[in-house]
């Protein structure tokens, strides 16, 4: 699973790290980090993080 | 570096507005002169933050929390049903709880869930302008803004749809609750709360004998004992609490869209011809004239920023149309075909707007058809306002137009 995040979109809001906390972190600094390459049991969780984006930002490619 | 405290801020250096004032006006020529010379003010409360680079920081600095829980104990309200679910709301949970109400709150707002509502949301705007009394008048607030909101709501969460009226009524009177007279209207308050907690009740267990393919059950289902997740008290409490925050905001939002299209008719012109264009439309309104005009934190620890030390307790309001119009980001204009960066009508950050995508939804709906339906509309005599901070809104808009489509 490659998980794909346009840093483009991305605010820094961080529902994604309250949906898939061991994928998504956030820096100190308050910048998005993230694990473009989660292990297959991460897929739920990253599922739900790619739906709850408010800018609708991460795309999951298999 | 050295820096500056907010006691030793001198009023010669830093803007000062009296927010208090009852006829402050968040989006007067004051504060946008303001934002040219300072990127903060002091106010009563603390500081307001004026331009989009700042507010973008610091509404989503980890040293911040949100900033109303204090609000019913400053008043007072230390206890009684009110207090109770004022202190249950997810927006005044931090951390691991906030969380965990977010992440089971969230899958009943799924984009795709939303989005399949599309053609019932189209179905009761044109209902409802059917409806008007007269052909080429209507109260806004009264004829549009007000059922649309409700009923979105009533669909959304399976209440009796006839019943909006209730609906509507409650939650303004809940909404009291935002004022500074909250003490002496908490009685009226307690009962509204209750009334929509009937509401709610009948619709879980509803929603347990008879599961559906709805937003409810998806709550409800968040709840199950199996899971042991969302407690019952958590979700009758999220539920009216999404009453509550999702009527009055769309009702007042769109209020303020016609507002604002009324002074730019070419784009409502333009929104009728290319009703593809009613989500970028939604955008650029909240962008220059949304319903909360102030997202509120409160400073968790001590940390200092761009020289000013911002110390623990400390208000900061955060004028989502002041960085929304900010020169140093936006050209000046209102134009719904620009792509621009993002707005601060839905707040940001862990507790960017939950119903966020309901809100766009129905909204990107309602405006074209409306810009199809009521041509060229001019204000009529009549309007009544809410004050231009917190939450604004017409009261009552009565707008003139030429029957469309």
């Amino acid at each position: 699973m490659r998980v794909i995040v346009d840093m483009n979109l991305c605010q820094d809001h961080g529902q994604c790290v309250i949906a898939a906390p061991s994928v998504f972190s956030m820096t100190e600094d308050g910048k998005l980090e993230f694990n473009a390459n989660p292990d297959e049991s991460e897929r739920a969780a990253v599922e739900e993080a790619a739906d709850v984006c408010p800018m609708q930002a991460i795309t999951i490619e298999d | 570096m050295s820096s500056t405290t907010l006691d030793s801020v001198h009023a010669s250096d830093v803007p000062s507005f009296n927010v208090n004032d009852p006829n402050f006006s968040i989006t007067a020529d004051e504060v946008h002169e303001a934002r040219e010379r300072s990127w903060y003010a002091t106010t009563p409360y603390g500081i307001a933050v004026l331009r989009y680079e700042q507010v973008n920081k610091l509404i989503k600095h980890p040293k911040m929390r949100q900033g109303s829980i204090a609000w019913p104990a400053h008043n007072g309200i230390t206890e009684g049903p009110f207090a109770q679910w004022w202190a249950s709301w997810i927006l005044n949970k931090e951390g691991e709880e906030h969380h965990r109400l977010r992440r089971l709150l969230n899958p009943a707002f799924s984009p795709k869930l939303i989005a399949a509502m599309r053609p019932q949301f189209q179905q009761l705007a044109n209902e409802l302008i059917d409806n008007f009394a007269e052909p080429d008048r209507c109260e806004f607030v009264g004829e549009f803004a007000e059922p649309y909101a409700a009923r979105v709501i009533a669909q959304l969460l399976g209440l009796p749809e006839s019943e909006w009226p209730v609906i509507a009524r409650e939650s303004a009177t809940i909404g009291l609750a935002m004022g500074v007279t909250i003490r002496e209207d908490l009685p009226k308050i307690e009962a509204a709360l209750a009334r929509l907690f009937e509401y709610v009740d009948a619709a879980i267990a509803d929603r347990k004998a008879n599961p559906r393919d709805d937003f409810m059950t998806a709550l409800v289902n968040a709840s199950n004992p199996e899971d042991g997740r969302l407690s019952h008290e958590e979700l009758r409490n999220s539920a009216v609490l999404l009453i509550f925050g999702g009527f009055d905001t769309t009702r007042n939002q769109l209020g303020l869209a016609l507002q604002t299209f009324m002074k730019h008719p070419d784009q409502w012109r333009l929104l009728a011809e290319h009703p593809e264009l009613g989500r970028n439309a939604v955008e650029e309104v909240m962008r220059v004239n949304p319903t909360v005009r102030w997202v509120t934190r409160e400073v968790v620890e001590d940390f200092e920023y761009e020289g000013l030390l911002l110390k623990a307790g400390t208000t900061v309001h955060l004028y989502s149309e002041s960085a929304g119009t900010d020169p140093r980001v936006f050209e000046p204009g209102f134009d719904i075909t620009k792509q621009r960066k993002p707005h601060f009508g839905f707040g940001a950050g862990v507790h960017h707007c939950l119903g966020h995508f309901v809100g766009r939804e129905d909204m990107s709906v309602a405006l074209p058809l409306l810009a199809q339906r009521m041509r060229d509309p001019y204000e009529l005599p009549g309007a009544a306002w809410l004050p231009d901070s917190g939450n604004t809104g017409p009261i009552r808009l009565p707008i003139g137009f030429t029957p469309g489509g």
